[in-house]
């Protein structure tokens, strides 16, 4: 536990070194909620739109801002580039546990993505979004989306390990884009045409948005709350297993 | 020189070897077939000595050394060392050993300070004893001043001395050096070899690869002969000079040049004038 704190330590460290890596990834999705919500905000005008529960479109669009925010990770870039300069070697003769080694960086991700998501809330407070469920929901919110920031960059990092090759760890970046596009990302689920409503079902990624949602906009609904949590949980528990496997096998 | 300090240098003789290897074998298995990068060997490495590993590109040198620091699987045969068996208790090794591996691997995003630090919380010291202890290595090798920097701005030299340093951080029984001088130049290889020096007299055993005869020559109370995975000869300089020698009534003395290209075949080629080198 102690060797996974101080190799976040270290990618802490490598984060603030590396500014160029980590302003796109806050002014991206920022980028991506003003241009949407400029574009959808006149057909959904706060007081005709019960699904807005009384605040702006910019508000519903806000978990699509964090999730994007939080899947901009480095973790497996900078695996990458270490395997192949041979640092990780280095790393591996050390008598740290397999599992540490492979959580330092993901527990950074974890403290990036907490901040990220506090400068996107700060950013989003002056033009009027309200978290309706309180300081509790703002915290719920924050974990979620760094739950979701440790899978993702987790499961990015589980493909630098097997492959080890900077190119297709990139490529597999790209799972992002049905992952969090195939969601009920600009409207509710049953406002979709039909085919679409089916596969947002399907994807998990749609239950944490739908919980995030439901903290800004509802109140504490411990039921749409509960599936979005499983569905991190379940997606940190498998990408982190997975990691641990690999760490251990790596040869 | 006195009796009483020989007799004190010979009490570890038959204490545990500090590397031990019986039929080692690695395989690589990939897309394009397989390799068989070391074929059966078999070493043996006392406590306190600079030992040499020689051969030249692709004789397996890397891969023995990464199979000896727990890196890379073992294929066939055992390995034990600082007496522990390496296949059955890798962390136990990983305890006692440094590794300065060829590429040097190192994090650029660093100063070299904070790497070395970093290096010996991972073997357990606390802040203050890392800081403590980095101080005490950096000075080692002589790079106080270039300490907080970052690393992407050191020179090849500095690298490698700085991969030295951050290999002793738990002031290993054990270290292992592969190619430490490759790609050097020849100042940065005098001072490297000079660090050997100093760390072998302070009792680690040092185990060290490299494509020059001279290095060995330097540096190494005994070495092996690696080519095409196998172990083709082992012995003091001393000694392979002297075999050489005799075995073909040489004249003048041989040097451990002329071993080499003996005992890897290299050298009825070079004779001959051919260019291309065999690749056996
Ligand atoms: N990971 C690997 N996969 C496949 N072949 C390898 C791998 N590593 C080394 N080899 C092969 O094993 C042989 C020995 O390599 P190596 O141990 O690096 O030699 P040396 O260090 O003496 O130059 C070479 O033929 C090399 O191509
Ligand atoms: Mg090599």
């Amino acid at each position: 536990m102690k060797t996974v704190l101080i190799l976040g330590e270290r990618a802490v460290r490598e984060a603030k070194r590396t500014p160029d890596a980590l302003l796109p990834t806050l002014l991206i999705p920022i980028f991506f909620l003003i241009v949407n919500t400029g574009q959808a905000a006149k057909i959904f005008p706060t007081g005709s739109t019960p699904f807005l529960e009384g605040q702006s479109y910019a508000a519903f669009q806000l978990p699509a801002t964090l999730l994007l925010a939080a899947s901009f990770g480095t973790a497996a870039l900078y695996l990458v580039e270490e395997i192949e300069n041979g640092y990780f070697d280095k790393l591996r003769a050390t008598p740290i546990s397999r599992g540490s080694l492979a959580m330092g960086r993901l527990s950074a991700e974890a403290l990036k993505s907490t901040l990220m998501t506090i400068v996107i809330l700060l950013i989003a407070f002056p033009f009027g979004i309200r978290i309706a469920s309180g300081p509790i929901g703002v915290v719920l919110l924050v974990i979620l989306t760094a739950g979701w920031a440790v899978g993702y960059s987790g499961f990015l990092q589980f493909v630098a390990l097997k492959t080890r090759n900077a190119a297709a760890t990139n490529s597999a970046g790209l799972i992002f884009f049905p992952l969090l596009f195939l969601t009920p990302n600009f409207v509710p689920r049953s406002l979709l045409a039909r085919p679409m409503e089916i596969a947002a079902t399907l994807n998990p990624v749609t239950y944490m948005m739908e919980a995030l949602r439901s903290l800004i906009l509802v109140d504490l609904d411990w039921v749409v709350i509960g599936k979005g949590f499983a569905v991190v949980a379940g997606f940190v528990l498998i990408t982190v297993f997975v990691n641990i496997k690999t760490m251990a096998k790596y040869d | 020189m006195t009796p009483s300090t020989d007799s004190f240098a010979s009490e570890p003789t038959n204490s545990v070897p500090a590397i031990s290897a019986r039929g080692l074998v690695k395989t690589f298995t990939g897309r394009s077939g397989t390799v068989e990068a070391v074929r059966g060997v078999d070493l043996t490495v006392r406590q306190g000595e600079v030992f040499g590993f020689l051969g030249p590109n692709g004789a397996g040198k890397s891969t023995t050394v990464r199979m000896l620091t727990t890196l890379t699987g073992i294929t066939g045969g055992t390995a034990t060392v600082a007496g522990i068996d390496v296949a059955k208790d890798p962390d136990g090794v990983r305890h006692r050993i440094g590794v300065a591996l060829q590429e040097a691997g190192l994090d650029m995003r660093q100063t070299g300070r904070e790497l070395v630090v970093l290096q010996a919380r991972l073997f357990g010291l606390s802040r203050a004893d890392a800081s403590k202890r980095a101080e005490e290595l950096l000075e080692l090798v002589e790079l106080t001043d270039a300490a907080d920097r970052l690393i992407k701005g050191y020179s090849g030299g500095m690298k490698r001395r700085l991969d030295l340093a951050s290999a002793l951080v738990h002031r290993p029984d054990v270290l292992f050096l592969d190619e430490p001088t490759t790609g050097l130049d020849p100042a940065s290889r005098l001072v490297v070899w000079d660090e050997v020096r100093r760390i072998n007299a302070k009792g680690t055993t040092v185990f060290l690869t490299t494509q020059y005869l001279e290095e060995a020559d330097q540096l190494c109370e005994r070495l092996a002969i690696i080519d095409d995975g196998k172990i083709v000869t082992e012995g003091t300089p001393a000694s392979l000079k002297a075999d050489l020698k005799a075995r073909r009534g040489l004249e003048s003395d041989p040097t451990l040049d002329d071993v080499f290209l003996d005992v890897t075949g290299r050298q009825r080629e070079r004779r001959a004038g051919e260019v291309s080198e065999v690749a056996s």
